[in-house]
């Protein structure tokens, strides 16, 4: 097989992009090619663990987080940045304003004169500059698709299965990419990383802390729920066209239905068994009847995870790019009882804005990316204005591309810009919802990070200036109080193993770079 | 250029609120006055309140305090910035509708197509294609309408167009000859460098011999490996009349071409340049100009491990000649972000004006059109854009954009779309009877 060298945007775009590149006609089959060729049969494999055997303490049931997070917060100094005009998420543009950093925490943040430092703190005189929460990327691939991007690094999709619900993409984030450094540089404090969206069902996302570690639990966001990632349209019937399908739109959504009415059947048989096992449990000891408890029924990763859904555990985020099929998605979701957390690659959001903003779902969305597939023809730069300007709407930024992500503060501008000048009121105080506090709230992580309010998460950037100019860079970033990013000092700039010892090639890499 | 193909192209033009202006029906023989506009005329210092009267077409006069003629149609450019029309010099424009599709996607061929090099993008090129007018409303005036290299090494031939979307569309056919290098190169040739070179060598070897004497060439025995077609089309290159736009990112690489370059005295364009700036004094001796995209960062390959958002800085300090592209991939529904790639090329050290030289006059000088575009100075064609700000910010956007001295339509497909769609509700009559322009 021929070698073809993906872009790294292109491959980072696996589900969204498609397109050929300019010089490398690769295309999103070839990668999916790539990805390998057999069957793999983990969810057939999945034998009973340990922690399945039946105790007096319970009914057996699946760990519902097997890989937990070991993420602590790094150090802090207690913080007081003055004079900033500081941009809230939560609905506020304060000029002139202060906020303290406490014990990973924002301690408090409003007029200067309301904030006051305890002693001992570090003071920061921000005059002329910015605050805003940590962005937050919720459409990301990095670790998955890491840099460098190689066939051998090419991590994101399973794609040997219209459904396969049952990867996890923490499983193949490699914590060393790159990549997430210059995220970092460009204020990103909190990721969603998803599948590729070859599949209908692509199988489960993770929500990281955007801060390096040894391993990927060491960057897992402590309590954050689970992702499913789901994919409509032109992906799942172009690779699988060929190969047993699904080939069609009609196709895609008898995909999905049919693997619905099969969870539910999974799901019932656990509710079942654990009614089963407290009616067992319930009996007297010195009951003859009793009998051995009852055994928990076989374990599929895949329906598991599909279960986890109807179950409300897991938040669906869906490729969706056509008005027509989203609202079709919609339905689907009632007929089997779950919630659409988020339309992704939303590209037709604004035809149906108000069907979104009924069933609370979020739409993400490109700033201007359009046209690399006919499903991207009718994009519109006022996408997220419009949806914005439905009550009850949520509309976010997202970046799916390792480039896009370290200035998602410059597409929030650009879609904000187009909005005003089609005379709808959205400003600064508004979009920055669109890349911290929308993406939080759809990620489950709203309580805890995603606006600038006394008690939540201190995952804050400091920026130049205003954030929706292309001059402002992130100067300071925040994750729990710690710095983990300050342009000014190359010691608080992160490089990955794969960046250093590499002088001869002019190769000092670090988050600035 | 027909007036009778212009005038009936030009349609009633709606622009911003502070500019609106009538048209006549005679587009061409129009005279334009832009007024009290801080006037970035890049030959020279920004003339802040300043006016640039348009006639027949090209700019007449440039300064401050000039009178409107009489007959003129008045712009009023006060608070706004005004500058040439953006030349983006490497894009698929007019080649390609829907990326993904190869039904609507002329930029490359495919299926083991044998010609590379006798390619040409006018063969192919739409006037009409959704993409121009979306783009135009950022400000790009004129493009190099450029194709891709399937199997071989070359693209073809790329062609210097206006984005008026007039018929006659085409300003400068073969302005340039396309070559994939770097190890896009070495996968098209037996997937090593070793082999990249080595065919390129032997297509400039074999493209003199056939320049230098044709029946003789065709008539000797050879062994078959290049096409005839292709060799001839690689006669302006061996003569080092015609442009190279090589895409290549690794210093090593660059260095290897910047060798071919001196062997075979050609006229090279560098195209990526992820790591250019180790080699930007090589490639300022050797009178190499680079085409890059500034957003460039990640160690994507390990020809661009050095990749770094000051390469464009770091160029242009070296005395190199630079330009912007959008990234392979997006390489023409999206040149109206050319704009935002330069901002954020100033963002880490580039100066402004070399920036804005970047997305004028630069392109025009590496096409050999500098004597007719890329700068505001009296006898230039009047390709013009009036921004509301700052044209480098995200913010930012144009006016108004002439072409040709021709005030365009800025109106587009998306601009409808979104007409459309303002209004969700329900109406007497469907969505698809709203908007319907």
């Amino acid at each position: 097989m021929q070698k073809l060298k993906l872009a790294a945007l292109c491959a980072l775009l696996l589900g969204a992009c498609s397109q050929q590149t300019g010089d490398n006609p690769a295309t999103e089959t070839d990668a999916a090619e790539a990805a390998g060729e057999s069957k793999t049969t983990a969810q057939e494999t999945a034998a009973n663990s340990e922690s399945e055997e039946a105790s007096d303490d319970g009914p057996s049931l699946p760990s519902k987080n097997p890989y937990p997070s070991t993420y602590e917060a790094y150090p802090s100094d207690t913080v007081l940045i003055t004079g900033a005009t500081i941009l809230t998420a939560a609905g506020d543009q304060i000029e002139g304003g202060s906020i303290l950093l406490q014990d990973g925490k924002i301690a408090a943040v409003g007029a200067g004169e309301d904030v006051t430092a305890p002693d001992g703190a570090v003071e920061i005189d921000a005059a002329g500059k910015w605050i805003t929460p940590g962005v937050i990327d919720i459409h990301s691939h990095l670790g998955d698709y890491p840099s460098p991007s190689m066939a051998s690094t090419s991590d994101g999709n399973e794609v040997t299965s219209p459904n396969t619900a049952h990867v996890w993409a923490e499983h193949s984030v490699w914590p060393q990419d790159a990549g997430f450094t210059r995220a970092l540089a460009g204020g990103v404090t909190t990721l969603q990383i998803l599948p590729g969206s070859a599949n209908l069902f692509g199988g489960r996302s993770v929500v990281l802390k955007n801060v390096p570690s040894r391993t990927v639990q060491g960057m897992k966001f402590p309590g954050a729920p689970y992702g499913l990632k789901m994919a409509c349209g032109e992906n799942p019937k172009r690779v699988y066209g060929e190969k047993g399908g699904p080939g069609t739109r009609m196709g895609n959504m008898a995909g999905y239905r049919s693997a619905w009415i099969e969870a539910a059947g999974y799901k019932k048989k656990w509710d079942d068994y654990e009614t089963d096992y407290e009616e067992w449990a319930a009996k007297d000891d010195d009951d003859e009847d009793k009998g051995d408890a009852p055994d928990a029924p076989g374990r599929d990763l895949k329906l598991e995870t599909l279960a986890g859904v109807l179950d409300g555990d897991i938040r669906v985020n869906m490729h969706c790019y056509r008005a027509d099929e989203m609202v079709q998605v919609l339905d689907m979701a009632k007929e089997f009882d779950y919630q659409v957390t988020a339309f992704h690659h939303a590209i037709e959001a604004y035809k149906i804005a108000d069907y979104l903003a009924e069933a609370g779902v979020c739409a993400a969305m490109w700033s201007d990316w359009w046209g690399f597939k006919l499903e991207a023809y009718d994009t519109v730069m006022e996408n997220a204005a419009l949806v914005h300007a439905q009550p009850n709407s949520c509309a976010i930024i997202h970046s799916d591309s390792a480039i896009g992500v370290q200035r998602l503060n410059q597409e929030a501008a650009k879609a904000m810009a187009a909005g005003r000048r089609a005379g709808i009121d959205v400003e600064p105080k508004d979009a920055i919802a669109w890349i911290t506090a929308h993406p939080a709230k759809s990620m489950g992580i709203l309580d805890q990070t995603g606006t600038l309010e006394a008690g939540k998460a201190a995952d804050v950037v400091l920026w130049s200036g205003n954030p929706f100019s292309v001059y402002a860079k992130a100067e300071k970033v925040y994750i729990d109080g710690a710095l983990m990013y300050d342009r000014d000092d190359p010691a608080r700039s992160p490089r990955m193993d794969f960046e250093i010892g590499q002088k001869d090639n002019d190769f000092t890499g670090g988050a600035g770079q | 250029m027909s007036s009778t193909m212009m005038k009936s192209t030009m349609k009633s033009v709606l622009l911003g609120v502070s500019a609106c202006v009538a048209m006549s029906a005679s587009a061409f023989a129009q005279t334009v006055a832009i007024m009290n506009g801080d006037v970035h005329t890049i030959s020279g210092n920004v003339i802040e309140d300043g006016d640039v009267i348009i006639r027949n077409g090209r700019i007449a006069q440039v300064g401050a305090d000039l009178t409107a003629p009489s007959d003129a149609t008045v712009i009023d450019a006060s608070g706004k910035v005004v500058t040439p029309g953006l030349f983006a010099p490497y894009s698929s424009i007019g080649l390609v509708e829907i990326g993904a599709d190869q039904e609507s996607n002329d930029s490359y061929p495919e299926g083991g197509f044998s010609l590379g090099a006798a390619l040409d993008a006018t063969d192919a090129y739409n006037p009409s294609s959704t993409l121009i007018p979306i783009n135009r409303a950022g400000g790009i005036t004129r493009a190099l309408s450029t194709p891709s290299a399937g199997d071989t090494l070359f693209g073809g031939n790329a062609a210097v167009i206006d984005m008026s979307g007039r018929v006659n569309s085409i300003m400068k056919p073969a302005a340039a000859q396309v070559l994939v290098m770097g190890y896009g190169g070495a996968a098209r040739a037996g997937d090593t460098r070793m082999g990249s070179w080595l065919v390129l060598r032997e297509y400039l070897d074999e493209a003199r011999s056939y320049r230098a004497n044709p029946n003789d060439y065709v008539r000797r025995p050879h062994e078959g490996r290049f096409l005839v077609s292709d060799l001839k089309a690689l006669g302006p290159v061996i003569a080092g009349e015609q442009p190279l736009l090589v895409r290549i990112d690794g210093a090593n690489d660059i260095r290897k071409l910047i060798e071919l370059k001196n062997t075979y005295s050609l006229r090279v364009i560098v195209v990526g340049g992820s790591e250019a700036w180790r080699v930007g004094d090589a490639l300022q001796a050797a009178n190499i100009p680079v085409i890059l995209d500034p957003l460039v960062n990640l160690p994507s390959q390990f020809e661009d491990l050095s990749a770094t958002l000051e390469n464009a800085a770091r160029l242009h300090a070296a005395g190199v000649k630079i330009a912007f592209y959008n990234p392979p991939g997006f390489g023409a529904h999206n040149l109206r972000a050319l704009t935002q790639q330069a901002g954020n090329a100033v963002a880490e050290g580039l100066p402004h004006d070399a920036a804005m030289a970047a997305l004028t006059i630069n392109p025009a000088e590496m096409f050999g059109l500098a004597s007719r575009l890329g700068t505001l100075e009296a006898g230039k064609i009047a390709d013009v854009v009036v921004w509301d700000g700052d044209p480098l910010e995200v913010t930012t956007q144009p006016e108004a954009v002439l072409i040709d001295g021709v005030v365009q339509d800025l109106g587009n497909r998306q601009n409808a779309l979104m007409k459309r769609y303002r209004d969700l509700s329900r109406g007497d009559l469907p969505h698809a009877y709203r908007g319907g322009e």
